[in-house]
C-alpha cells in the first residue's frame, strides 16, 4: 500500500510537470483554483465508489451518475414548483438514498450480481431523467445558491471546504479508526470468514449502496449550484470516471484493499491531467486515452508488484 | 419467449402498421449489427467475462472502413480490413485480460476510453459521409426470397452454435466459464482460450461495423455508443448468467429481437423514443428479479 501511495504521488508530480511543459500558464495560482473547482464532484463520487468496492461482493455501482442526474432534476423541479430550496435539497438526499436502496435490495436481498443490477438501474434512472424532462435542462435557481460551488474562501472553492474535505476526513476515519471500517475490509477480504466472525456482511453492503445513492445526491447539489441548472445528462460518464479514480487510487476491484487517501490522490491526478490537456488546447480524445491508459496501467503495475512481493516471500519462506 | 409474443400482441393491437412485412423488414435491418455483436457477447459471458468496449471496437472498425472507402479501395480489401481491425482490437482486450490478470470490466473500460480516443483522432470530429453503397446488398438485398439480414444472422449464429456446442473449443469456453481454476488443472490453456474468445467478439464487432457502414453509408462521431449496453442487456435477457458458464445463443437472439421490436413498437404507438432506455432498464430489472426469485425457490 505504501508503494501505491508513492506511485500516485509520482504520477501526480508527472501530471503537474506535463501541465507546466505543455502550457506556460499552467503554473499559476488561478489554475489551482480552476482545478479545485472540478475536484469535489468527481471526488465524492469516487469515494462512494471506493466504499462500495471495498466491501467486496464484488461490489460496483454503475448507476451513481444516473442517480446524480435524476436527483438534480428532482431538486430543480421541486424548487420551480415552489418548494423552498433547502427543503428540496433534503428531499433530493432522501431520493438519492432511496434510489441507492433499490440497488441495495436487488444486490443484497435478491443477490443479483452488482454489475448487472446497477447496469439495469443505470439504464432505468438515466432514461427516466431524459424522458421526464424531454431532454431540456431545468434552470431558474436563485443566485445565492451558486455560492456553494462558485464562491471562494482563501482562493479555494466553498464546496471544497464544506463538502469534499469533511467528507474525505469522515470516510478516512470511518475506514481506518472505527469498527465499521474494519468490518468493511473484512467483508471485502473474505466474505465467509467475516460472516463467521459475526460481521453482518449483507446488511453492511446494503447500507453502503444506500450511502452511495446519498453521496450521488450531494454531488447533484454541488453540480446544481455550479451550473445553476439541472441537466438530464449531468451524471453521464460519471459512473466510469468514479470507477476509474477508485481503481487508480489502489482500490481492488474485488474488495478488501484500498484507501480514501489513494482515491483522493487519483482524483487530483485525473483532474490535473484533464486541466493540463485542456489548457494546452489538446483535443479531448487524448484526455480519454490518458484515462484509459492510466486505468489499465495502474492495475497492471499493482499486479506486477503484488506478484514480486509474493515471489520474494516464497523465496524467504 | 412468452414476453416476446406478449409485446407483439400489444403493439399489433395498438398500431396496424406494426405487423406489416415492410415494418418487420425494417426492424430486421436495424437489428442485424446488434445481433452479430450479441453472438460474440454471449460467448464472452459464457466464458465468465464481459466486454464493455465493443462499441469502441465497432466505431474504430467503421472509421477504418470509411477511410479505406475514401482512399478508393475495392470491396474485397475493405471488408477484410474492417474484420481485421476488429479482431485485432478484440485480441488486445483478450491479451490484457488473460496475461496481466486485469479484471475484464476494468480492462475493457480502459480500452473503451482508448478506442474512443482513436476514433476521435482519426475522424477529427467530422462525419465521414456519402460513402458508396457497394456493400448495401448485405443489408438491403434479398437472397432466395428472404432478406439478406436473415441469412447473415442465421450464418453467424449457426457458426457460433457449432463452435460453442459441437467443437472442443466451445467446451473449453464453457469449462473456463464454469470454473477457471479447475479448467486450468485439467490442462486447458485458459489464457489462449480467453484471447481467442475476445478476438472472436472483436471480429464480429468488425463485421457489425461493415454492416453498419453498408446500411447507413456514413460514419458519425457517436457511432456505437449504445451497442455495449444493448448487447449485454440482450444477452442477459436471453438467459445467460453473468457469473459465467451458462448462456444460450438462441436466447440471446430472442433478446435482440425483443429489444429491437420494443424500440420499434414504441415509436409506432407514439411513445417518445426517450422512454426506450427506461423500458429496457425496467425489463432488465424485471428479468433479474424473476431469475433471482426462481433461483431461490430451487435452492
Amino acid at each position: 500500500m505504501h508503494q501505491r501511495f508513492l506511485l500516485l504521488v509520482g504520477l501526480l508530480a508527472a501530471a503537474i510537470l506535463l501541465g507546466a511543459v505543455l502550457s506556460p500558464s499552467f503554473l499559476q495560482v488561478s489554475t489551482v483554483a480552476y482545478l479545485l473547482q472540478y475536484v469535489p464532484v468527481l471526488g465524492v463520487l469516487g469515494m462512494a465508489q471506493t466504499l462500495v468496492m471495498l466491501s467486496g461482493g464484488p461490489g460496483i455501482d454503475l448507476s451513481i451518475g444516473a442517480i446524480m442526474s435524476l436527483v438534480g432534476l428532482a431538486i430543480a423541479a421541486l424548487f420551480s414548483a415552489g418548494v423552498p430550496l433547502g427543503f428540496a435539497c433534503l428531499i433530493g438526499l432522501a431520493l438519492g438514498t432511496g434510489l441507492g436502496a433499490v440497488n441495495a435490495v436487488l444486490i443484497c436481498v435478491l443477490q443479483v450480481p452488482s454489475l448487472m443490477a446497477t447496469l439495469a438501474t443505470m439504464f432505468a434512472y438515466s432514461g427516466l431523467a431524459l424522458a421526464l424532462t424531454g431532454g431540456t435542462p431545468i434552470g431558474g435557481l436563485p443566485e445565492w445558491f451558486g455560492m456553494l460551488a462558485q464562491g471562494r474562501v482563501l482562493g479555494v472553492p466553498v464546496h471544497m471546504w464544506v463538502i469534499f474535505i469533511p467528507m474525505a476526513v469522515v470516510f478516512h476515519i470511518l475506514l481506518s479508526q472505527t469498527r465499521i471500517g474494519s468490518h468493511i475490509y473484512s467483508a471485502g477480504n473474505d466474505e465467509r470468514a467475516a460472516f463467521l466472525s459475526g460481521v453482518r456482511v449483507w446488511r453492511l453492503r446494503f447500507a453502503l449502496y444506500c450511502l452511495s445513492g446519498a453521496v450521488a445526491a450531494v454531488a447533484a447539489i454541488m453540480t446544481l449550484s455550479w451550473f445553476q441548472a439541472a441537466r438530464p445528462d449531468a451524471g453521464d460518464g460519471m459512473e466510469l470516471l468514479s470507477v476509474t479514480v477508485a481503481v487508480l487510487g489502489g482500490t481492488h476491484i474485488f474488495g478488501g484493499i484500498g484507501r480514501i487517501s489513494g482515491t483522493v490522490l487519483a482524483v487530483l491526478i485525473v483532474t490535473t491531467l484533464q486541466a493540463a490537456l485542456q489548457l494546452a488546447n489538446i483535443s479531448q480524445a487524448w484526455q480519454l486515452a490518458a484515462i484509459g491508459v492510466l486505468l489499465i496501467g495502474s492495475v497492471m503495475t499493482d499486479n506486477a508488484i503484488g506478484a514480486r512481493i509474493k515471489a520474494r516471500l516464497r523465496q524467504r519462506g | 419467449m412468452v414476453a416476446l409474443i406478449a409485446i407483439c400482441v400489444v403493439f399489433a393491437s395498438q398500431s396496424e402498421f406494426f405487423l406489416t412485412e415492410r415494418n418487420l423488414t425494417t426492424v430486421l435491418r436495424n437489428s442485424v449489427d446488434l445481433a452479430v455483436v450479441c453472438a460474440g457477447m454471449t460467448i464472452i459471458i459464457i466464458l465468465g467475462g464481459i466486454d464493455v468496449s465493443v462499441g469502441g471496437i465497432v466505431a474504430v472498425s467503421a472509421v477504418f472502413i470509411g477511410r479505406a472507402y475514401q482512399l478508393g479501395m475495392p470491396d474485397w480489401v475493405i471488408v477484410p480490413v474492417g474484420l481485421a481491425v476488429g479482431a485485432m482490437l478484440g485480441a488486445i482486450n483478450g491479451y490484457i485480460i488473460a496475461k496481466s490478470r486485469v479484471p475484464p470490466i476494468v480492462a475493457t473500460l480502459g480500452t473503451m476510453y482508448i478506442y474512443i480516443a482513436v476514433l476521435f483522432l482519426v475522424i477529427g470530429g467530422v462525419w465521414i459521409s456519402g460513402l458508396p453503397g457497394t456493400l448495401s446488398f448485405l443489408v438491403l438485398g434479398e437472397f432466395a426470397g428472404l432478406p439478406a439480414g436473415i441469412w447473415i444472422i442465421g450464418g453467424v449464429y449457426g457458426a457460433c452454435y457449432l463452435l460453442l456446442r459441437h467443437m472442443p473449443w466451445g467446451q473449453r469456453v464453457v469449462a473456463v466459464g464454469c470454473d477457471e481454476a479447475s479448467a486450468r488443472l485439467v490442462g486447458i490453456r485458459v489464457d489462449r482460450t480467453k484471447i481467442q474468445a475476445y478476438a472472436l467478439l472483436g471480429l464480429l464487432a468488425g463485421f457489425a461495423a461493415v454492416l453498419y457502414v453498408a446500411r447507413l453509408r456514413n460514419v458519425e462521431v457517436n457511432i456505437g455508443t449504445n451497442i455495449a449496453l444493448e448487447a449485454i442487456a440482450a444477452t442477459i435477457l436471453g438467459g445467460a448468467n453473468i457469473r459465467g458458464g451458462v448462456g444460450s445463443l438462441i436466447g440471446t437472439l430472442l433478446g435482440v429481437i425483443f429489444i429491437k421490436l420494443t424500440q420499434n413498437g414504441l415509436v409506432l404507438i407514439g411513445v417518445s423514443s426517450l422512454w426506450e432506455t427506461v423500458i429496457i432498464g425496467g425489463l432488465l430489472i424485471t428479468v433479474l428479479v424473476l431469475d433471482a426469485l426462481e433461483g431461490r425457490r430451487t435452492a
